[in-house]
């Protein structure tokens, strides 16, 4: 246990001391809420949570990168694999809470007539999927170009695909559409379990990917061996 | 510069010429004996202390660089038929080393040589296409470049790779700064390793792969930026690690530092060699 809150307070504070990327981290899913506030108040509520999982993502598929260099290192100095994935996880979900807060508050002090327990549910969902999507996409796609690129790709799909199509459940953030829809529309349940049970599937299979992925890259190679 | 900082610099000066530390005890006390007695100022008296230590040294017919003999120990790395291709060119062709406990290994080549491959297969990193490696107790790894985290200071790093090597936050601390402190290098706190330079970043790599006290110490060209004087001082503290009964295996290009150690590896190949 030691070692994974080791890792993640380096995670955390290498994190918090990159300020611009802060900044804009908390800044963007701001322009996303005000996009769509002019002209539909729900709206604004699907895009406020899309942009923070696409900030999310975006900050742990470059921490994800810009550990690569030091994890060979960690792992020869006595660590697991998974210390080194939870304890990024664990600061990523850190990140995650305290850039969702303020976000939650807008909502109350902004909006009327949702069901607030169920939009928290969102970002608290929206955090714990894309902390572990972001670190995926670092561990699958070494340079962060791609990765960029791949990240724009989905949050394009979501945002512009019709969340009653098949083919959007296979996006990761397609729960926030669904749940947002019983939050805003005040539709029946059916709504929320269905977005809860893709979110929690997505959070599920994503963090025992990226666990994989690190346990494959950082494995003990064959030909070494211990006396 | 006052009596203790002139003092203190001709102890780091009179190391980096070779001079023993009992010799080294006996100049210093002498000269702080002197300075005193006549309350004069060191500089006035003795002049800087790199020239002063100079002066000892050449009195001395120059620094000693015969390695100290000893009883090499048990084996801790044995490599066996390392072989290794890239695109269809092999660049290791069934590499034999073994390191014992209290022995340095140089592993030279020329560029593109396969040093720096050759060392990552030891550490585990690289996969090899034949041949295995038989490491007995821990491993210290030094890469080349990278191996530390840009927006983490010195202290930090010392407490992130200690905790993995099983130290408490204040053990690793400590260990960090007494190595920094052989390389006459005092960490600056809350500075980033981002800004620190290349070869201040390779003091900090070197610190790094000697927390915890590893038996084997894999050393991928760690003096890269080094100064004249902490280059000297890398090499005397890698002496004094084979002397603690440490294994290690250095990668180097400077052929110059050849005799001092144990055993060389020379992974040039054979018809560069003649040429």
């Amino acid at each position: 246990m030691t070692k994974i809150l080791v890792v993640a307070e380096s995670a955390l504070r290498e994190l918090l001391r990159r300020r611009s990327v802060l900044v804009i981290l908390l800044l963007l899913p701001l322009a996303f809420y005000l996009s769509r506030r002019g002209d539909h108040l729900g709206q604004s509520i699907r895009f406020v949570c899309l942009g923070l999982g696409w900030a999310l993502s975006t900050a742990a598929l470059f921490a994800g990168s810009a550990a690569r260099g030091i994890e060979p290192r960690l792992r020869l100095s006595g660590y697991r694999s998974a210390h080194l994935v939870l304890g990024r996880l664990l600061a990523l979900w850190t990140v995650g809470a305290l850039l969702s807060a303020p976000y939650f508050v807008l909502v109350l002090v902004d909006q009327h007539d949702v069901r607030y327990g169920a939009i928290a549910l969102i970002m608290a969902l929206t955090v714990v999927v894309a902390a572990p999507f972001g670190l995926l996409l670092s561990a699958v796609l070494p340079r962060e170009l791609e990765g960029t690129l791949v990240l724009l790709t989905v949050v394009g799909l979501q945002m512009v695909m019709d969340p009653a199509d098949q083919a959007t459940r296979a996006l990761p953030f397609w729960f926030s559409r669904e749940i947002g829809t019983y939050a805003i529309d005040h539709t029946d349940g059916g709504y929320l379990t269905r977005g809860l049970t893709q979110g929690i599937t997505f959070a599920v299979v994503l963090t025992l990917l990226v666990a994989v992925a690190a346990a494959v890259r950082l494995r003990r190679r064959r030909h070494l061996r211990f006396a | 510069m006052n009596h203790d900082a002139w003092l203190a610099a001709l102890t780091g000066e009179l190391r980096r010429h070779g001079v023993g530390p009992d010799l080294t005890g006996h100049v210093v006390a002498e000269a702080a004996t002197h300075l005193a007695e006549s309350g004069e100022p060191p500089l006035a008296v003795f002049g800087p202390p790199q020239a002063y230590a100079r002066a000892v040294a050449d009195s001395l017919g120059g620094p000693d660089q015969r390695p100290p003999r000893r009883r090499p120990g048990p084996v801790r790395l044995g490599a066996r038929g390392i072989t290794k291709r890239y695109r269809g060119r092999t660049v290791l062709d069934r590499v034999d080393l073994t390191v014992r406990a209290g022995e340095i290994a140089a592993v030279v080549g020329a560029n593109g040589a396969g040093k720096s491959t050759f060392l990552r297969i030891c550490a585990g990193l690289v996969s090899p296409d034949a041949g295995t490696v038989q490491v007995d107790g821990a491993l210290g790894y030094c890469p080349q470049d990278g191996g530390t985290a840009e927006f983490l200071d010195p202290d930090e790093h010392f407490v992130l790779v200690g905790a993995g090597r099983g130290l408490s936050r204040g053990a690793a601390r400590r260990a960090g700064r007494t190595g920094a402190a052989a390389l006459d290098w005092t960490p600056p706190a809350g500075t980033q390793a981002r800004h620190l330079s290349g070869g201040t970043r390779q003091k900090l790599n070197l610190v790094l792969a000697r927390l915890g006290e590893p038996d084997v110490l894999l050393l991928d060209e760690p003096y890269q930026g080094f100064d004249r004087g902490t280059y000297l001082d890398f090499w005397h503290e890698v002496w004094r690690w084979r002397d603690a009964g440490k294994a290690i295996v250095v990668v180097t290009h400077l052929l110059n530092q050849l005799d001092r150690v144990d055993l060389v590896l020379d992974l040039t190949a054979p018809g560069e060699r003649a040429a």
